[in-house]
């Protein structure tokens, strides 16, 4: 190699930063900034005068008011006491937390921040769980919008992950119309949120919609699922499985498809039941795909808000609305600082539940592929 | 070779420049050239009607009249950030002049009263006088045109009612009556049992103005100045006391005579429920008289409407009981019941951005005015479509133009009886527009409501609640400011 | 055999017996039925007239009510100016937008699987600090923001060459990957107003360029993560011979990882297409009459006086029509890629 032409070379050792830098300003700029004129906003109070917005700072009493005060209703909900059952699951709880710790000081990687980081995990479930027990299991506690919201995405995602996993099982095999089905199947995930919001309100509808006659031969005219809190937040459900199914199918049905069939076929020789060959030889093969698309759908699904927003505003009472159209509502009023506030509580409980997704399952599940 | 060329250019800008010259500059109209901007809801109502009438405004004047539309729940932000911001790429809006405090304290509305008073054309007594001299105005001074009357009436069934020979009720105690009477019957002939009364329920919708509505005629009885809201010298909230809890309780009560998703319609729904004959009785804004009219309804010729129901009984301000009605207590009372129509939502209105230049601003204003005159006004209340209600005491004297869209002279006589007698009364409830109005009504008051309608607090803590709300809402904006603008909307 | 050994026999250990068929047919069947029928629902609701559609369900044309094309008419005809032209913005922004999401996003995600980055933690606590400080001093303070930007720039590169010489330790890749992705849990609310503002003091609201950067600002995540997972499939050895034969590493990007990435890209960029055509929060605030998108139509079309459904349900049908149109065009790319890169979790 002589000499070798220098600007080439030298735009060669740039390309590194060159092919990273573009995507990391843009997404860093998008990030940052919004996340700290956001903090700004959620610790003061804003007011529109004249030449523009002034913004006075009045510390975490947004926050106060939503965890303490008077908007604590809605968003922590309504407390009473713990049943019998909430204290045995509270107990069974801390007991798993116990062993888990004690495996890990028994284990041979022990660091700081591992020790600081299971220790913040198994706090925050803690607080998650008893709230949700005390939420919904309680004769007098009602949900606030944290506990709605964890419930349409831990709910939902399970719900939509079976339904998917299932309907791809079934398409995997030879059958006539494949290309069809699958063709079908991703039909609702391309239509607008705001759309389907729409469509199944008109779906929904007890008067005038399709399902109407059905309800009335089953003799349900008299009640209204929007007026049952669960009756709402389940059709919320179905709207937003409605939408996702698609997506689970096809990544897991492009999953299936690219399985070795001579291990199955072997297991088949060997007499192996289609429950054990399900067991032993899908299920770990899927395993990467699932956790990854779970972790997608978990970071988006924190996120809902046109389903409760169109179907029921948000009704009966507080009952179907979720933590970003707590944020909406606020911002709708001009209450920006509240807006913010929530939106801030938000991201901290999505981030939580995603990195202890990550560092609980999938690292888990990364190792043990490899 | 460069002379040709300079040549070339020079003759082809003298021929372009004489052609400019000479472009007939006929009739050089008012506003030539001038583009004004106007956010409102995007929609066929509204909307519509101002789209329709742009083209013949800009024939008259040379203005060019943009409408842009914006999701309903969307104008308020929207406005917001546009003055606040100094963007001011709107430079007028069609909305509620509920709203309009929040955007005159920070100075950002122009002020019409001389643009008004100079005005001929828009002929400002024909036009109500709840209207011109409480809804367009703030502090004394006239900040909005109405184009739109909005208040609340009840619409009974007068096949029902005659049939059963029932008069149309005029207390609440009568409302809830006969919707308990019909409720089950079947009253559009398909089989189906139908309900007594059908009233829009549904959160973050419209329905804290159904509330309002039916709790005025317990608390306001001396006139629009006593407003219903707030005491006038404390900012006290005036929620928890016997009138509302009144109030509440029959609010609730109409539940039992509705349809079972009662809590989850909205004025579409319970309109569509109407015209397809479902129910005895509803409450509503002006839009069912019109719509009861239109191809396919089920109810033409049978909607009756009436100045909504009031009661016997009023708020006694100090003790916070209800005491019965007396010549000195309720001075406007009919036949011993205290009505109180509620203007509710005030009627869409437009408004124009100080920060345009002069030329535009007065552009904007002369589209407002062309809008609201009787001409173009008259002919629009009567069709349904255009969602604008009567406000004008000139479109209830002239029957013709009712007629024409397609009222029976029995029907429009009686539709436009109920609006007269709302609109003349001076005990008309003007809608609650201090700073900040919708985190009371909207935030507090309608999501205290529905908890109470769905089961999950008691009567007692949703006003006690509502009460609470009110009350952090004042401190925090400052309750000084807040009872100030409160007594400028009174017209103190 | 009787009937039930008939129906439950195999004929290999691979088939299905006919029961299993035929429970898997049904299935099958009955989620297709859950897909369709909500289409077929707001298609036939566009036929309607308003009264049929508020006296309840009717269900076929012609059989049970009478259709009829006025709220096609409306949208079309009448409204024509305003459904033209939010359809026009809505193709034009989300075609550029996927376009150069998928551009930058590929070109990132490659080189999270190439090239082993090592960005120092104390580095990116600078430039968080520094940025943090820049924003405080424009707005608090109101001074020029290009000042800030040049001293900020310059105050960065001397914290960089001095205190990230003294402090080794540092990030890796999946660290970056994972930061890329956590940014889609931001609630779009959150964002809207601050840059709502920041775009009003560039003076680019109601602008294409305001709208495209937006988009792509909130999709690269996205691209980043599913293309790193495409390009890990491709074998490093093609990559490594066109190195030793002098390529550079543009050159080796561009004629030789992204043909191979085809099915990947396809689906990407149908993924980011999708997401782009759809999005209504931050469209509703940064647009006010030039840009306006078709979900801002949908959701007006919910007034005062309830929602129009009839409207409504012509404008749905406008917008999924050219999204399928795309999707059957596209979808054996995208089967194949979704296929690639679920393999590799």
């Amino acid at each position: 190699m002589t000499h070798p032409n220098s600007i080439e070379e030298h735009l060669d050792r740039q390309a590194p930063a060159v092919f990273i830098m573009p995507a990391v300003l843009v997404v860093l700029c998008f990030s940052i900034f919004p996340l700290i004129v956001s903090l700004f906003v959620a610790l003061s109070r804003l007011k529109f005068v004249k030449g523009g917005i002034e913004a006075k700072y009045i510390g975490f009493l947004n926050f106060k008011k939503l965890i303490f005060g008077s908007q604590q209703y809605h968003f922590l909900g309504k407390f009473d006491q713990l049943t019998t059952t909430g204290y045995v699951i509270m107990s069974v709880f801390v007991i798993l937390i116990l062993v888990w710790f004690y495996r890990y000081f028994r284990s041979t990687n022990l660091s700081i921040v591992g020790t600081i980081g299971r220790f913040v995990v198994a706090t925050g479930l803690f607080f998650l769980l008893m709230l949700t027990l005390i939420n919904l299991t309680t004769p007098k506690g009602l949900p606030g919008t944290l506990v709605v919201t964890l419930t349409y995405v831990i709910l939902g995602v399970i719900f939509q992950f079976l339904i998917g996993l299932g309907l791809a099982l079934l398409c995997v095999k030879k059958i006539r119309g494949q290309s069809f089905f699958k063709m079908v199947f991703f039909i609702p995930m391309m239509i607008t949120p705001v759309g389907i919001a729409y469509l199944f309100r008109m779906l929904t509808d007890m008067t005038k919609g399709p399902f109407a006659p059905v309800v009335m031969w089953l003799g349900f005219e008299e009640t209204s699922w929007a007026v049952i809190p669960w009756g709402a937040r389940i059709a919320v459900m179905i709207g937003d499985a409605w939408q996702w199914i698609p997506f689970m199918f096809i990544v897991l049905l492009a999953g299936l498809e690219s399985l070795p069939t001579e291990q199955k076929e072997a297991a088949l020789m060997d007499g192996a039941g289609s429950w054990q060959i399900f067991r032993d030889i899908t299920w770990p093969t899927l395993l990467p795909v699932t956790v990854t698309i779970i972790l997608i759908r978990l970071i988006e699904a924190f996120k809902i808000i046109d389903l409760p927003n169109v179907m029921t505003n948000g009704g009966p009472g507080i009952a179907t609305e979720s933590l970003s159209l707590h944020s909406y509502f606020n911002w709708r009023t001009m209450d920006l600082s509240g807006s913010a506030a929530v939106g801030y509580l938000l991201m901290v409980v999505a981030v939580f539940i995603c990195l202890s997704f990550v560092s609980l399952v999938k690292k888990r599940v990364e190792i043990a592929q490899q | 070779m460069f002379k040709l060329k300079n040549k070339m250019i020079s003759g082809i800008v003298l021929a372009m420049g004489t052609l400019l010259f000479t472009m007939p500059a006929v009739h050089a109209k008012k506003y030539d050239g001038v583009t004004v901007n106007i956010l409102t809801m995007e929609a066929p109502q509204i909307k519509g009607p101002m789209v329709k009438r742009a083209p013949d405004f800009k024939k008259l004047t040379g203005a060019t009249v943009n409408i842009i539309g914006v999701p309903f729940a969307d104008i308020y932000p929207k406005m917001e950030a546009d003055f606040a911001t100094g963007t001011n790429s709107i430079d007028g809006a069609v909305f509620a002049p509920q709203w309009m405090v929040d955007f005159i304290e920070p100075g950002y509305l122009e002020d019409l009263t001389s643009k008004v008073k100079a005005d001929s054309a828009i002929e400002w007594d024909d036009i109500g006088y709840f209207f011109r001299s409480f809804s367009s105005t703030y502090g004394g001074k006239i900040y909005t045109i109405p184009l739109d009357g909005d208040f609340h009436m009840i619409y009974y069934r007068t096949d029902l009612l005659d049939a059963a020979g029932i008069s149309p009720p005029t207390t609440w105690e009568e409302y809830t009556y006969i919707a308990s009477r019909f409720h089950g019957q079947d009253m559009n002939g398909d089989g189906t049992p139908d309900y007594g009364s059908c009233i829009s329920k549904k959160r973050n919708a419209q329905a804290y103005w159904m509330i309002l509505s039916v709790a005025g005629g317990f608390i306001q009885a001396k006139g629009t100045g006593e407003g219903m809201f707030f005491d006038t010298k404390t900012m006290k909230p005036m929620v928890n006391n016997e009138a509302f809890s009144r109030a509440l309780d029959i609010y609730k009560e109409t539940t039992k005579f509705a349809p079972p998703d009662e809590i989850n319609l909205d004025v579409g729904d319970t309109r569509g429920l109407w015209t397809a004959g479902r129910c005895a009785l509803t409450l509503d804004w002006g839009d069912i008289g019109t719509l009861a009219i239109e191809k396919g309804s089920k109810v033409k010729g049978k909607t009756g409407a009436a100045i909504l129901p009031g009661s016997r009984k009023v708020l006694d301000r100090s003790s916070g009981k209800l005491v019965s009605c007396d010549r000195a207590r309720c001075p406007y009372a009919i036949n011993g019941v205290n009505h109180a129509p509620f203007a509710a939502y005030g009627g869409w209105s437009g408004a124009i951005n100080t920060a345009s230049s002069a030329r535009v601003k007065d552009a904007a204003y002369d589209f407002f005015s062309y809008m609201a005159q009787a001409k173009q006004s008259n002919v629009d209340v009567t069709i349904g479509i255009t969602g604008m209600n009567p406000y004008r005491v000139s479109q209830f004297e002239n029957l013709s133009n009712w007629t024409n869209a397609g009222f029976s002279k029995a029907s429009a006589e009686n539709y436009l009886g109920a609006i007269k007698a709302s609109l003349n009364s001076p005990n008309m409830i003007l809608d609650l527009r201090v700073p900040k109005n919708q985190r009371y009504q909207q935030v507090v008051l309608d999501t205290e409501v529905h908890r109470f309608l769905s089961g999950e607090i008691s009567k007692q803590e949703a006003m006690q609640r509502i009460e609470d709300g009110w009350e952090e809402v004042t401190e925090e904006m400052g309750r000084d400011g807040q009872l100030n603008a409160y007594r400028n909307t009174l017209g103190y | 055999m009787n009937i039930w050994q008939k129906i439950t026999k195999k004929r290999s250990l691979e088939d299905s017996s006919v029961l299993e068929s035929i429970l898997s047919y049904l299935i099958l069947g009955i989620w297709a039925f859950i897909c369709i029928f909500p289409i077929y629902w707001v298609l036939v609701t566009s036929i309607k007239e308003p009264h049929v559609v508020n006296q309840g369900p009717f269900y076929i044309p012609f059989v049970d009510f009478q259709p009829s094309l006025h709220a096609w008419e409306f949208v079309f005809m009448q409204e024509s100016m305003n459904t033209l032209r939010p359809f026009f913005n809505t193709v034009i922004i989300s075609l550029i937008s996927a376009f150069i999401t998928l551009l930058i996003g590929s070109m990132a995600g490659y080189a999270l699987v190439r090239i082993h980055y090592r960005p120092k933690i104390v580095s990116i606590a600078c430039f968080i600090l520094i940025l943090i400080l820049a924003i405080l001093l424009i707005t608090k303070m109101g001074m020029d923001w290009r000042l800030v930007l040049t001293s900020g720039t310059a105050i960065f590169l001397l914290f960089i060459f001095t205190l990230s010489r003294r402090f080794k330790a540092s990030l890796g890749n999946n660290d970056i990957g994972f930061w890329m992705i956590s940014q889609r849990i931001l609630p779009p609310v959150v964002v809207v107003i601050p840059v709502y503002i920041f775009y009003q003091q560039l003076g680019i609201l109601d602008t294409y360029l305001a709208m495209v950067i937006t988009y792509v600002a909130i999709n690269i995540p996205i691209v980043v993560w599913l293309m790193r997972d495409f390009f890990f499939s491709i074998p490093v050895d093609l990559e490594e011979n066109a190195a030793l034969d002098g390529a550079s590493r543009y050159r080796i990007f561009t004629t030789i990882v992204l043909p191979l990435a085809k099915p990947g890209l396809s689906a990407t960029f149908m993924l980011v297409l999708i997401l782009c055509w759809n999005e209504y929060l931050l469209s509703l605030f940064i647009s006010m009459t030039d840009t306006q998108t078709l979900p801002l139509m949908i959701a007006s079309m919910n007034t005062t006086r309830g929602p129009q459904w009839w409207y409504m349900s012509v404008i749905i049908i406008l917008m999924i029509i050219p999204v399928i149109l795309i999707a059957l065009f596209l979808y054996r790319f995208i089967v194949r890629g979704l296929l690639v890169g679920a393999i590799k979790g």
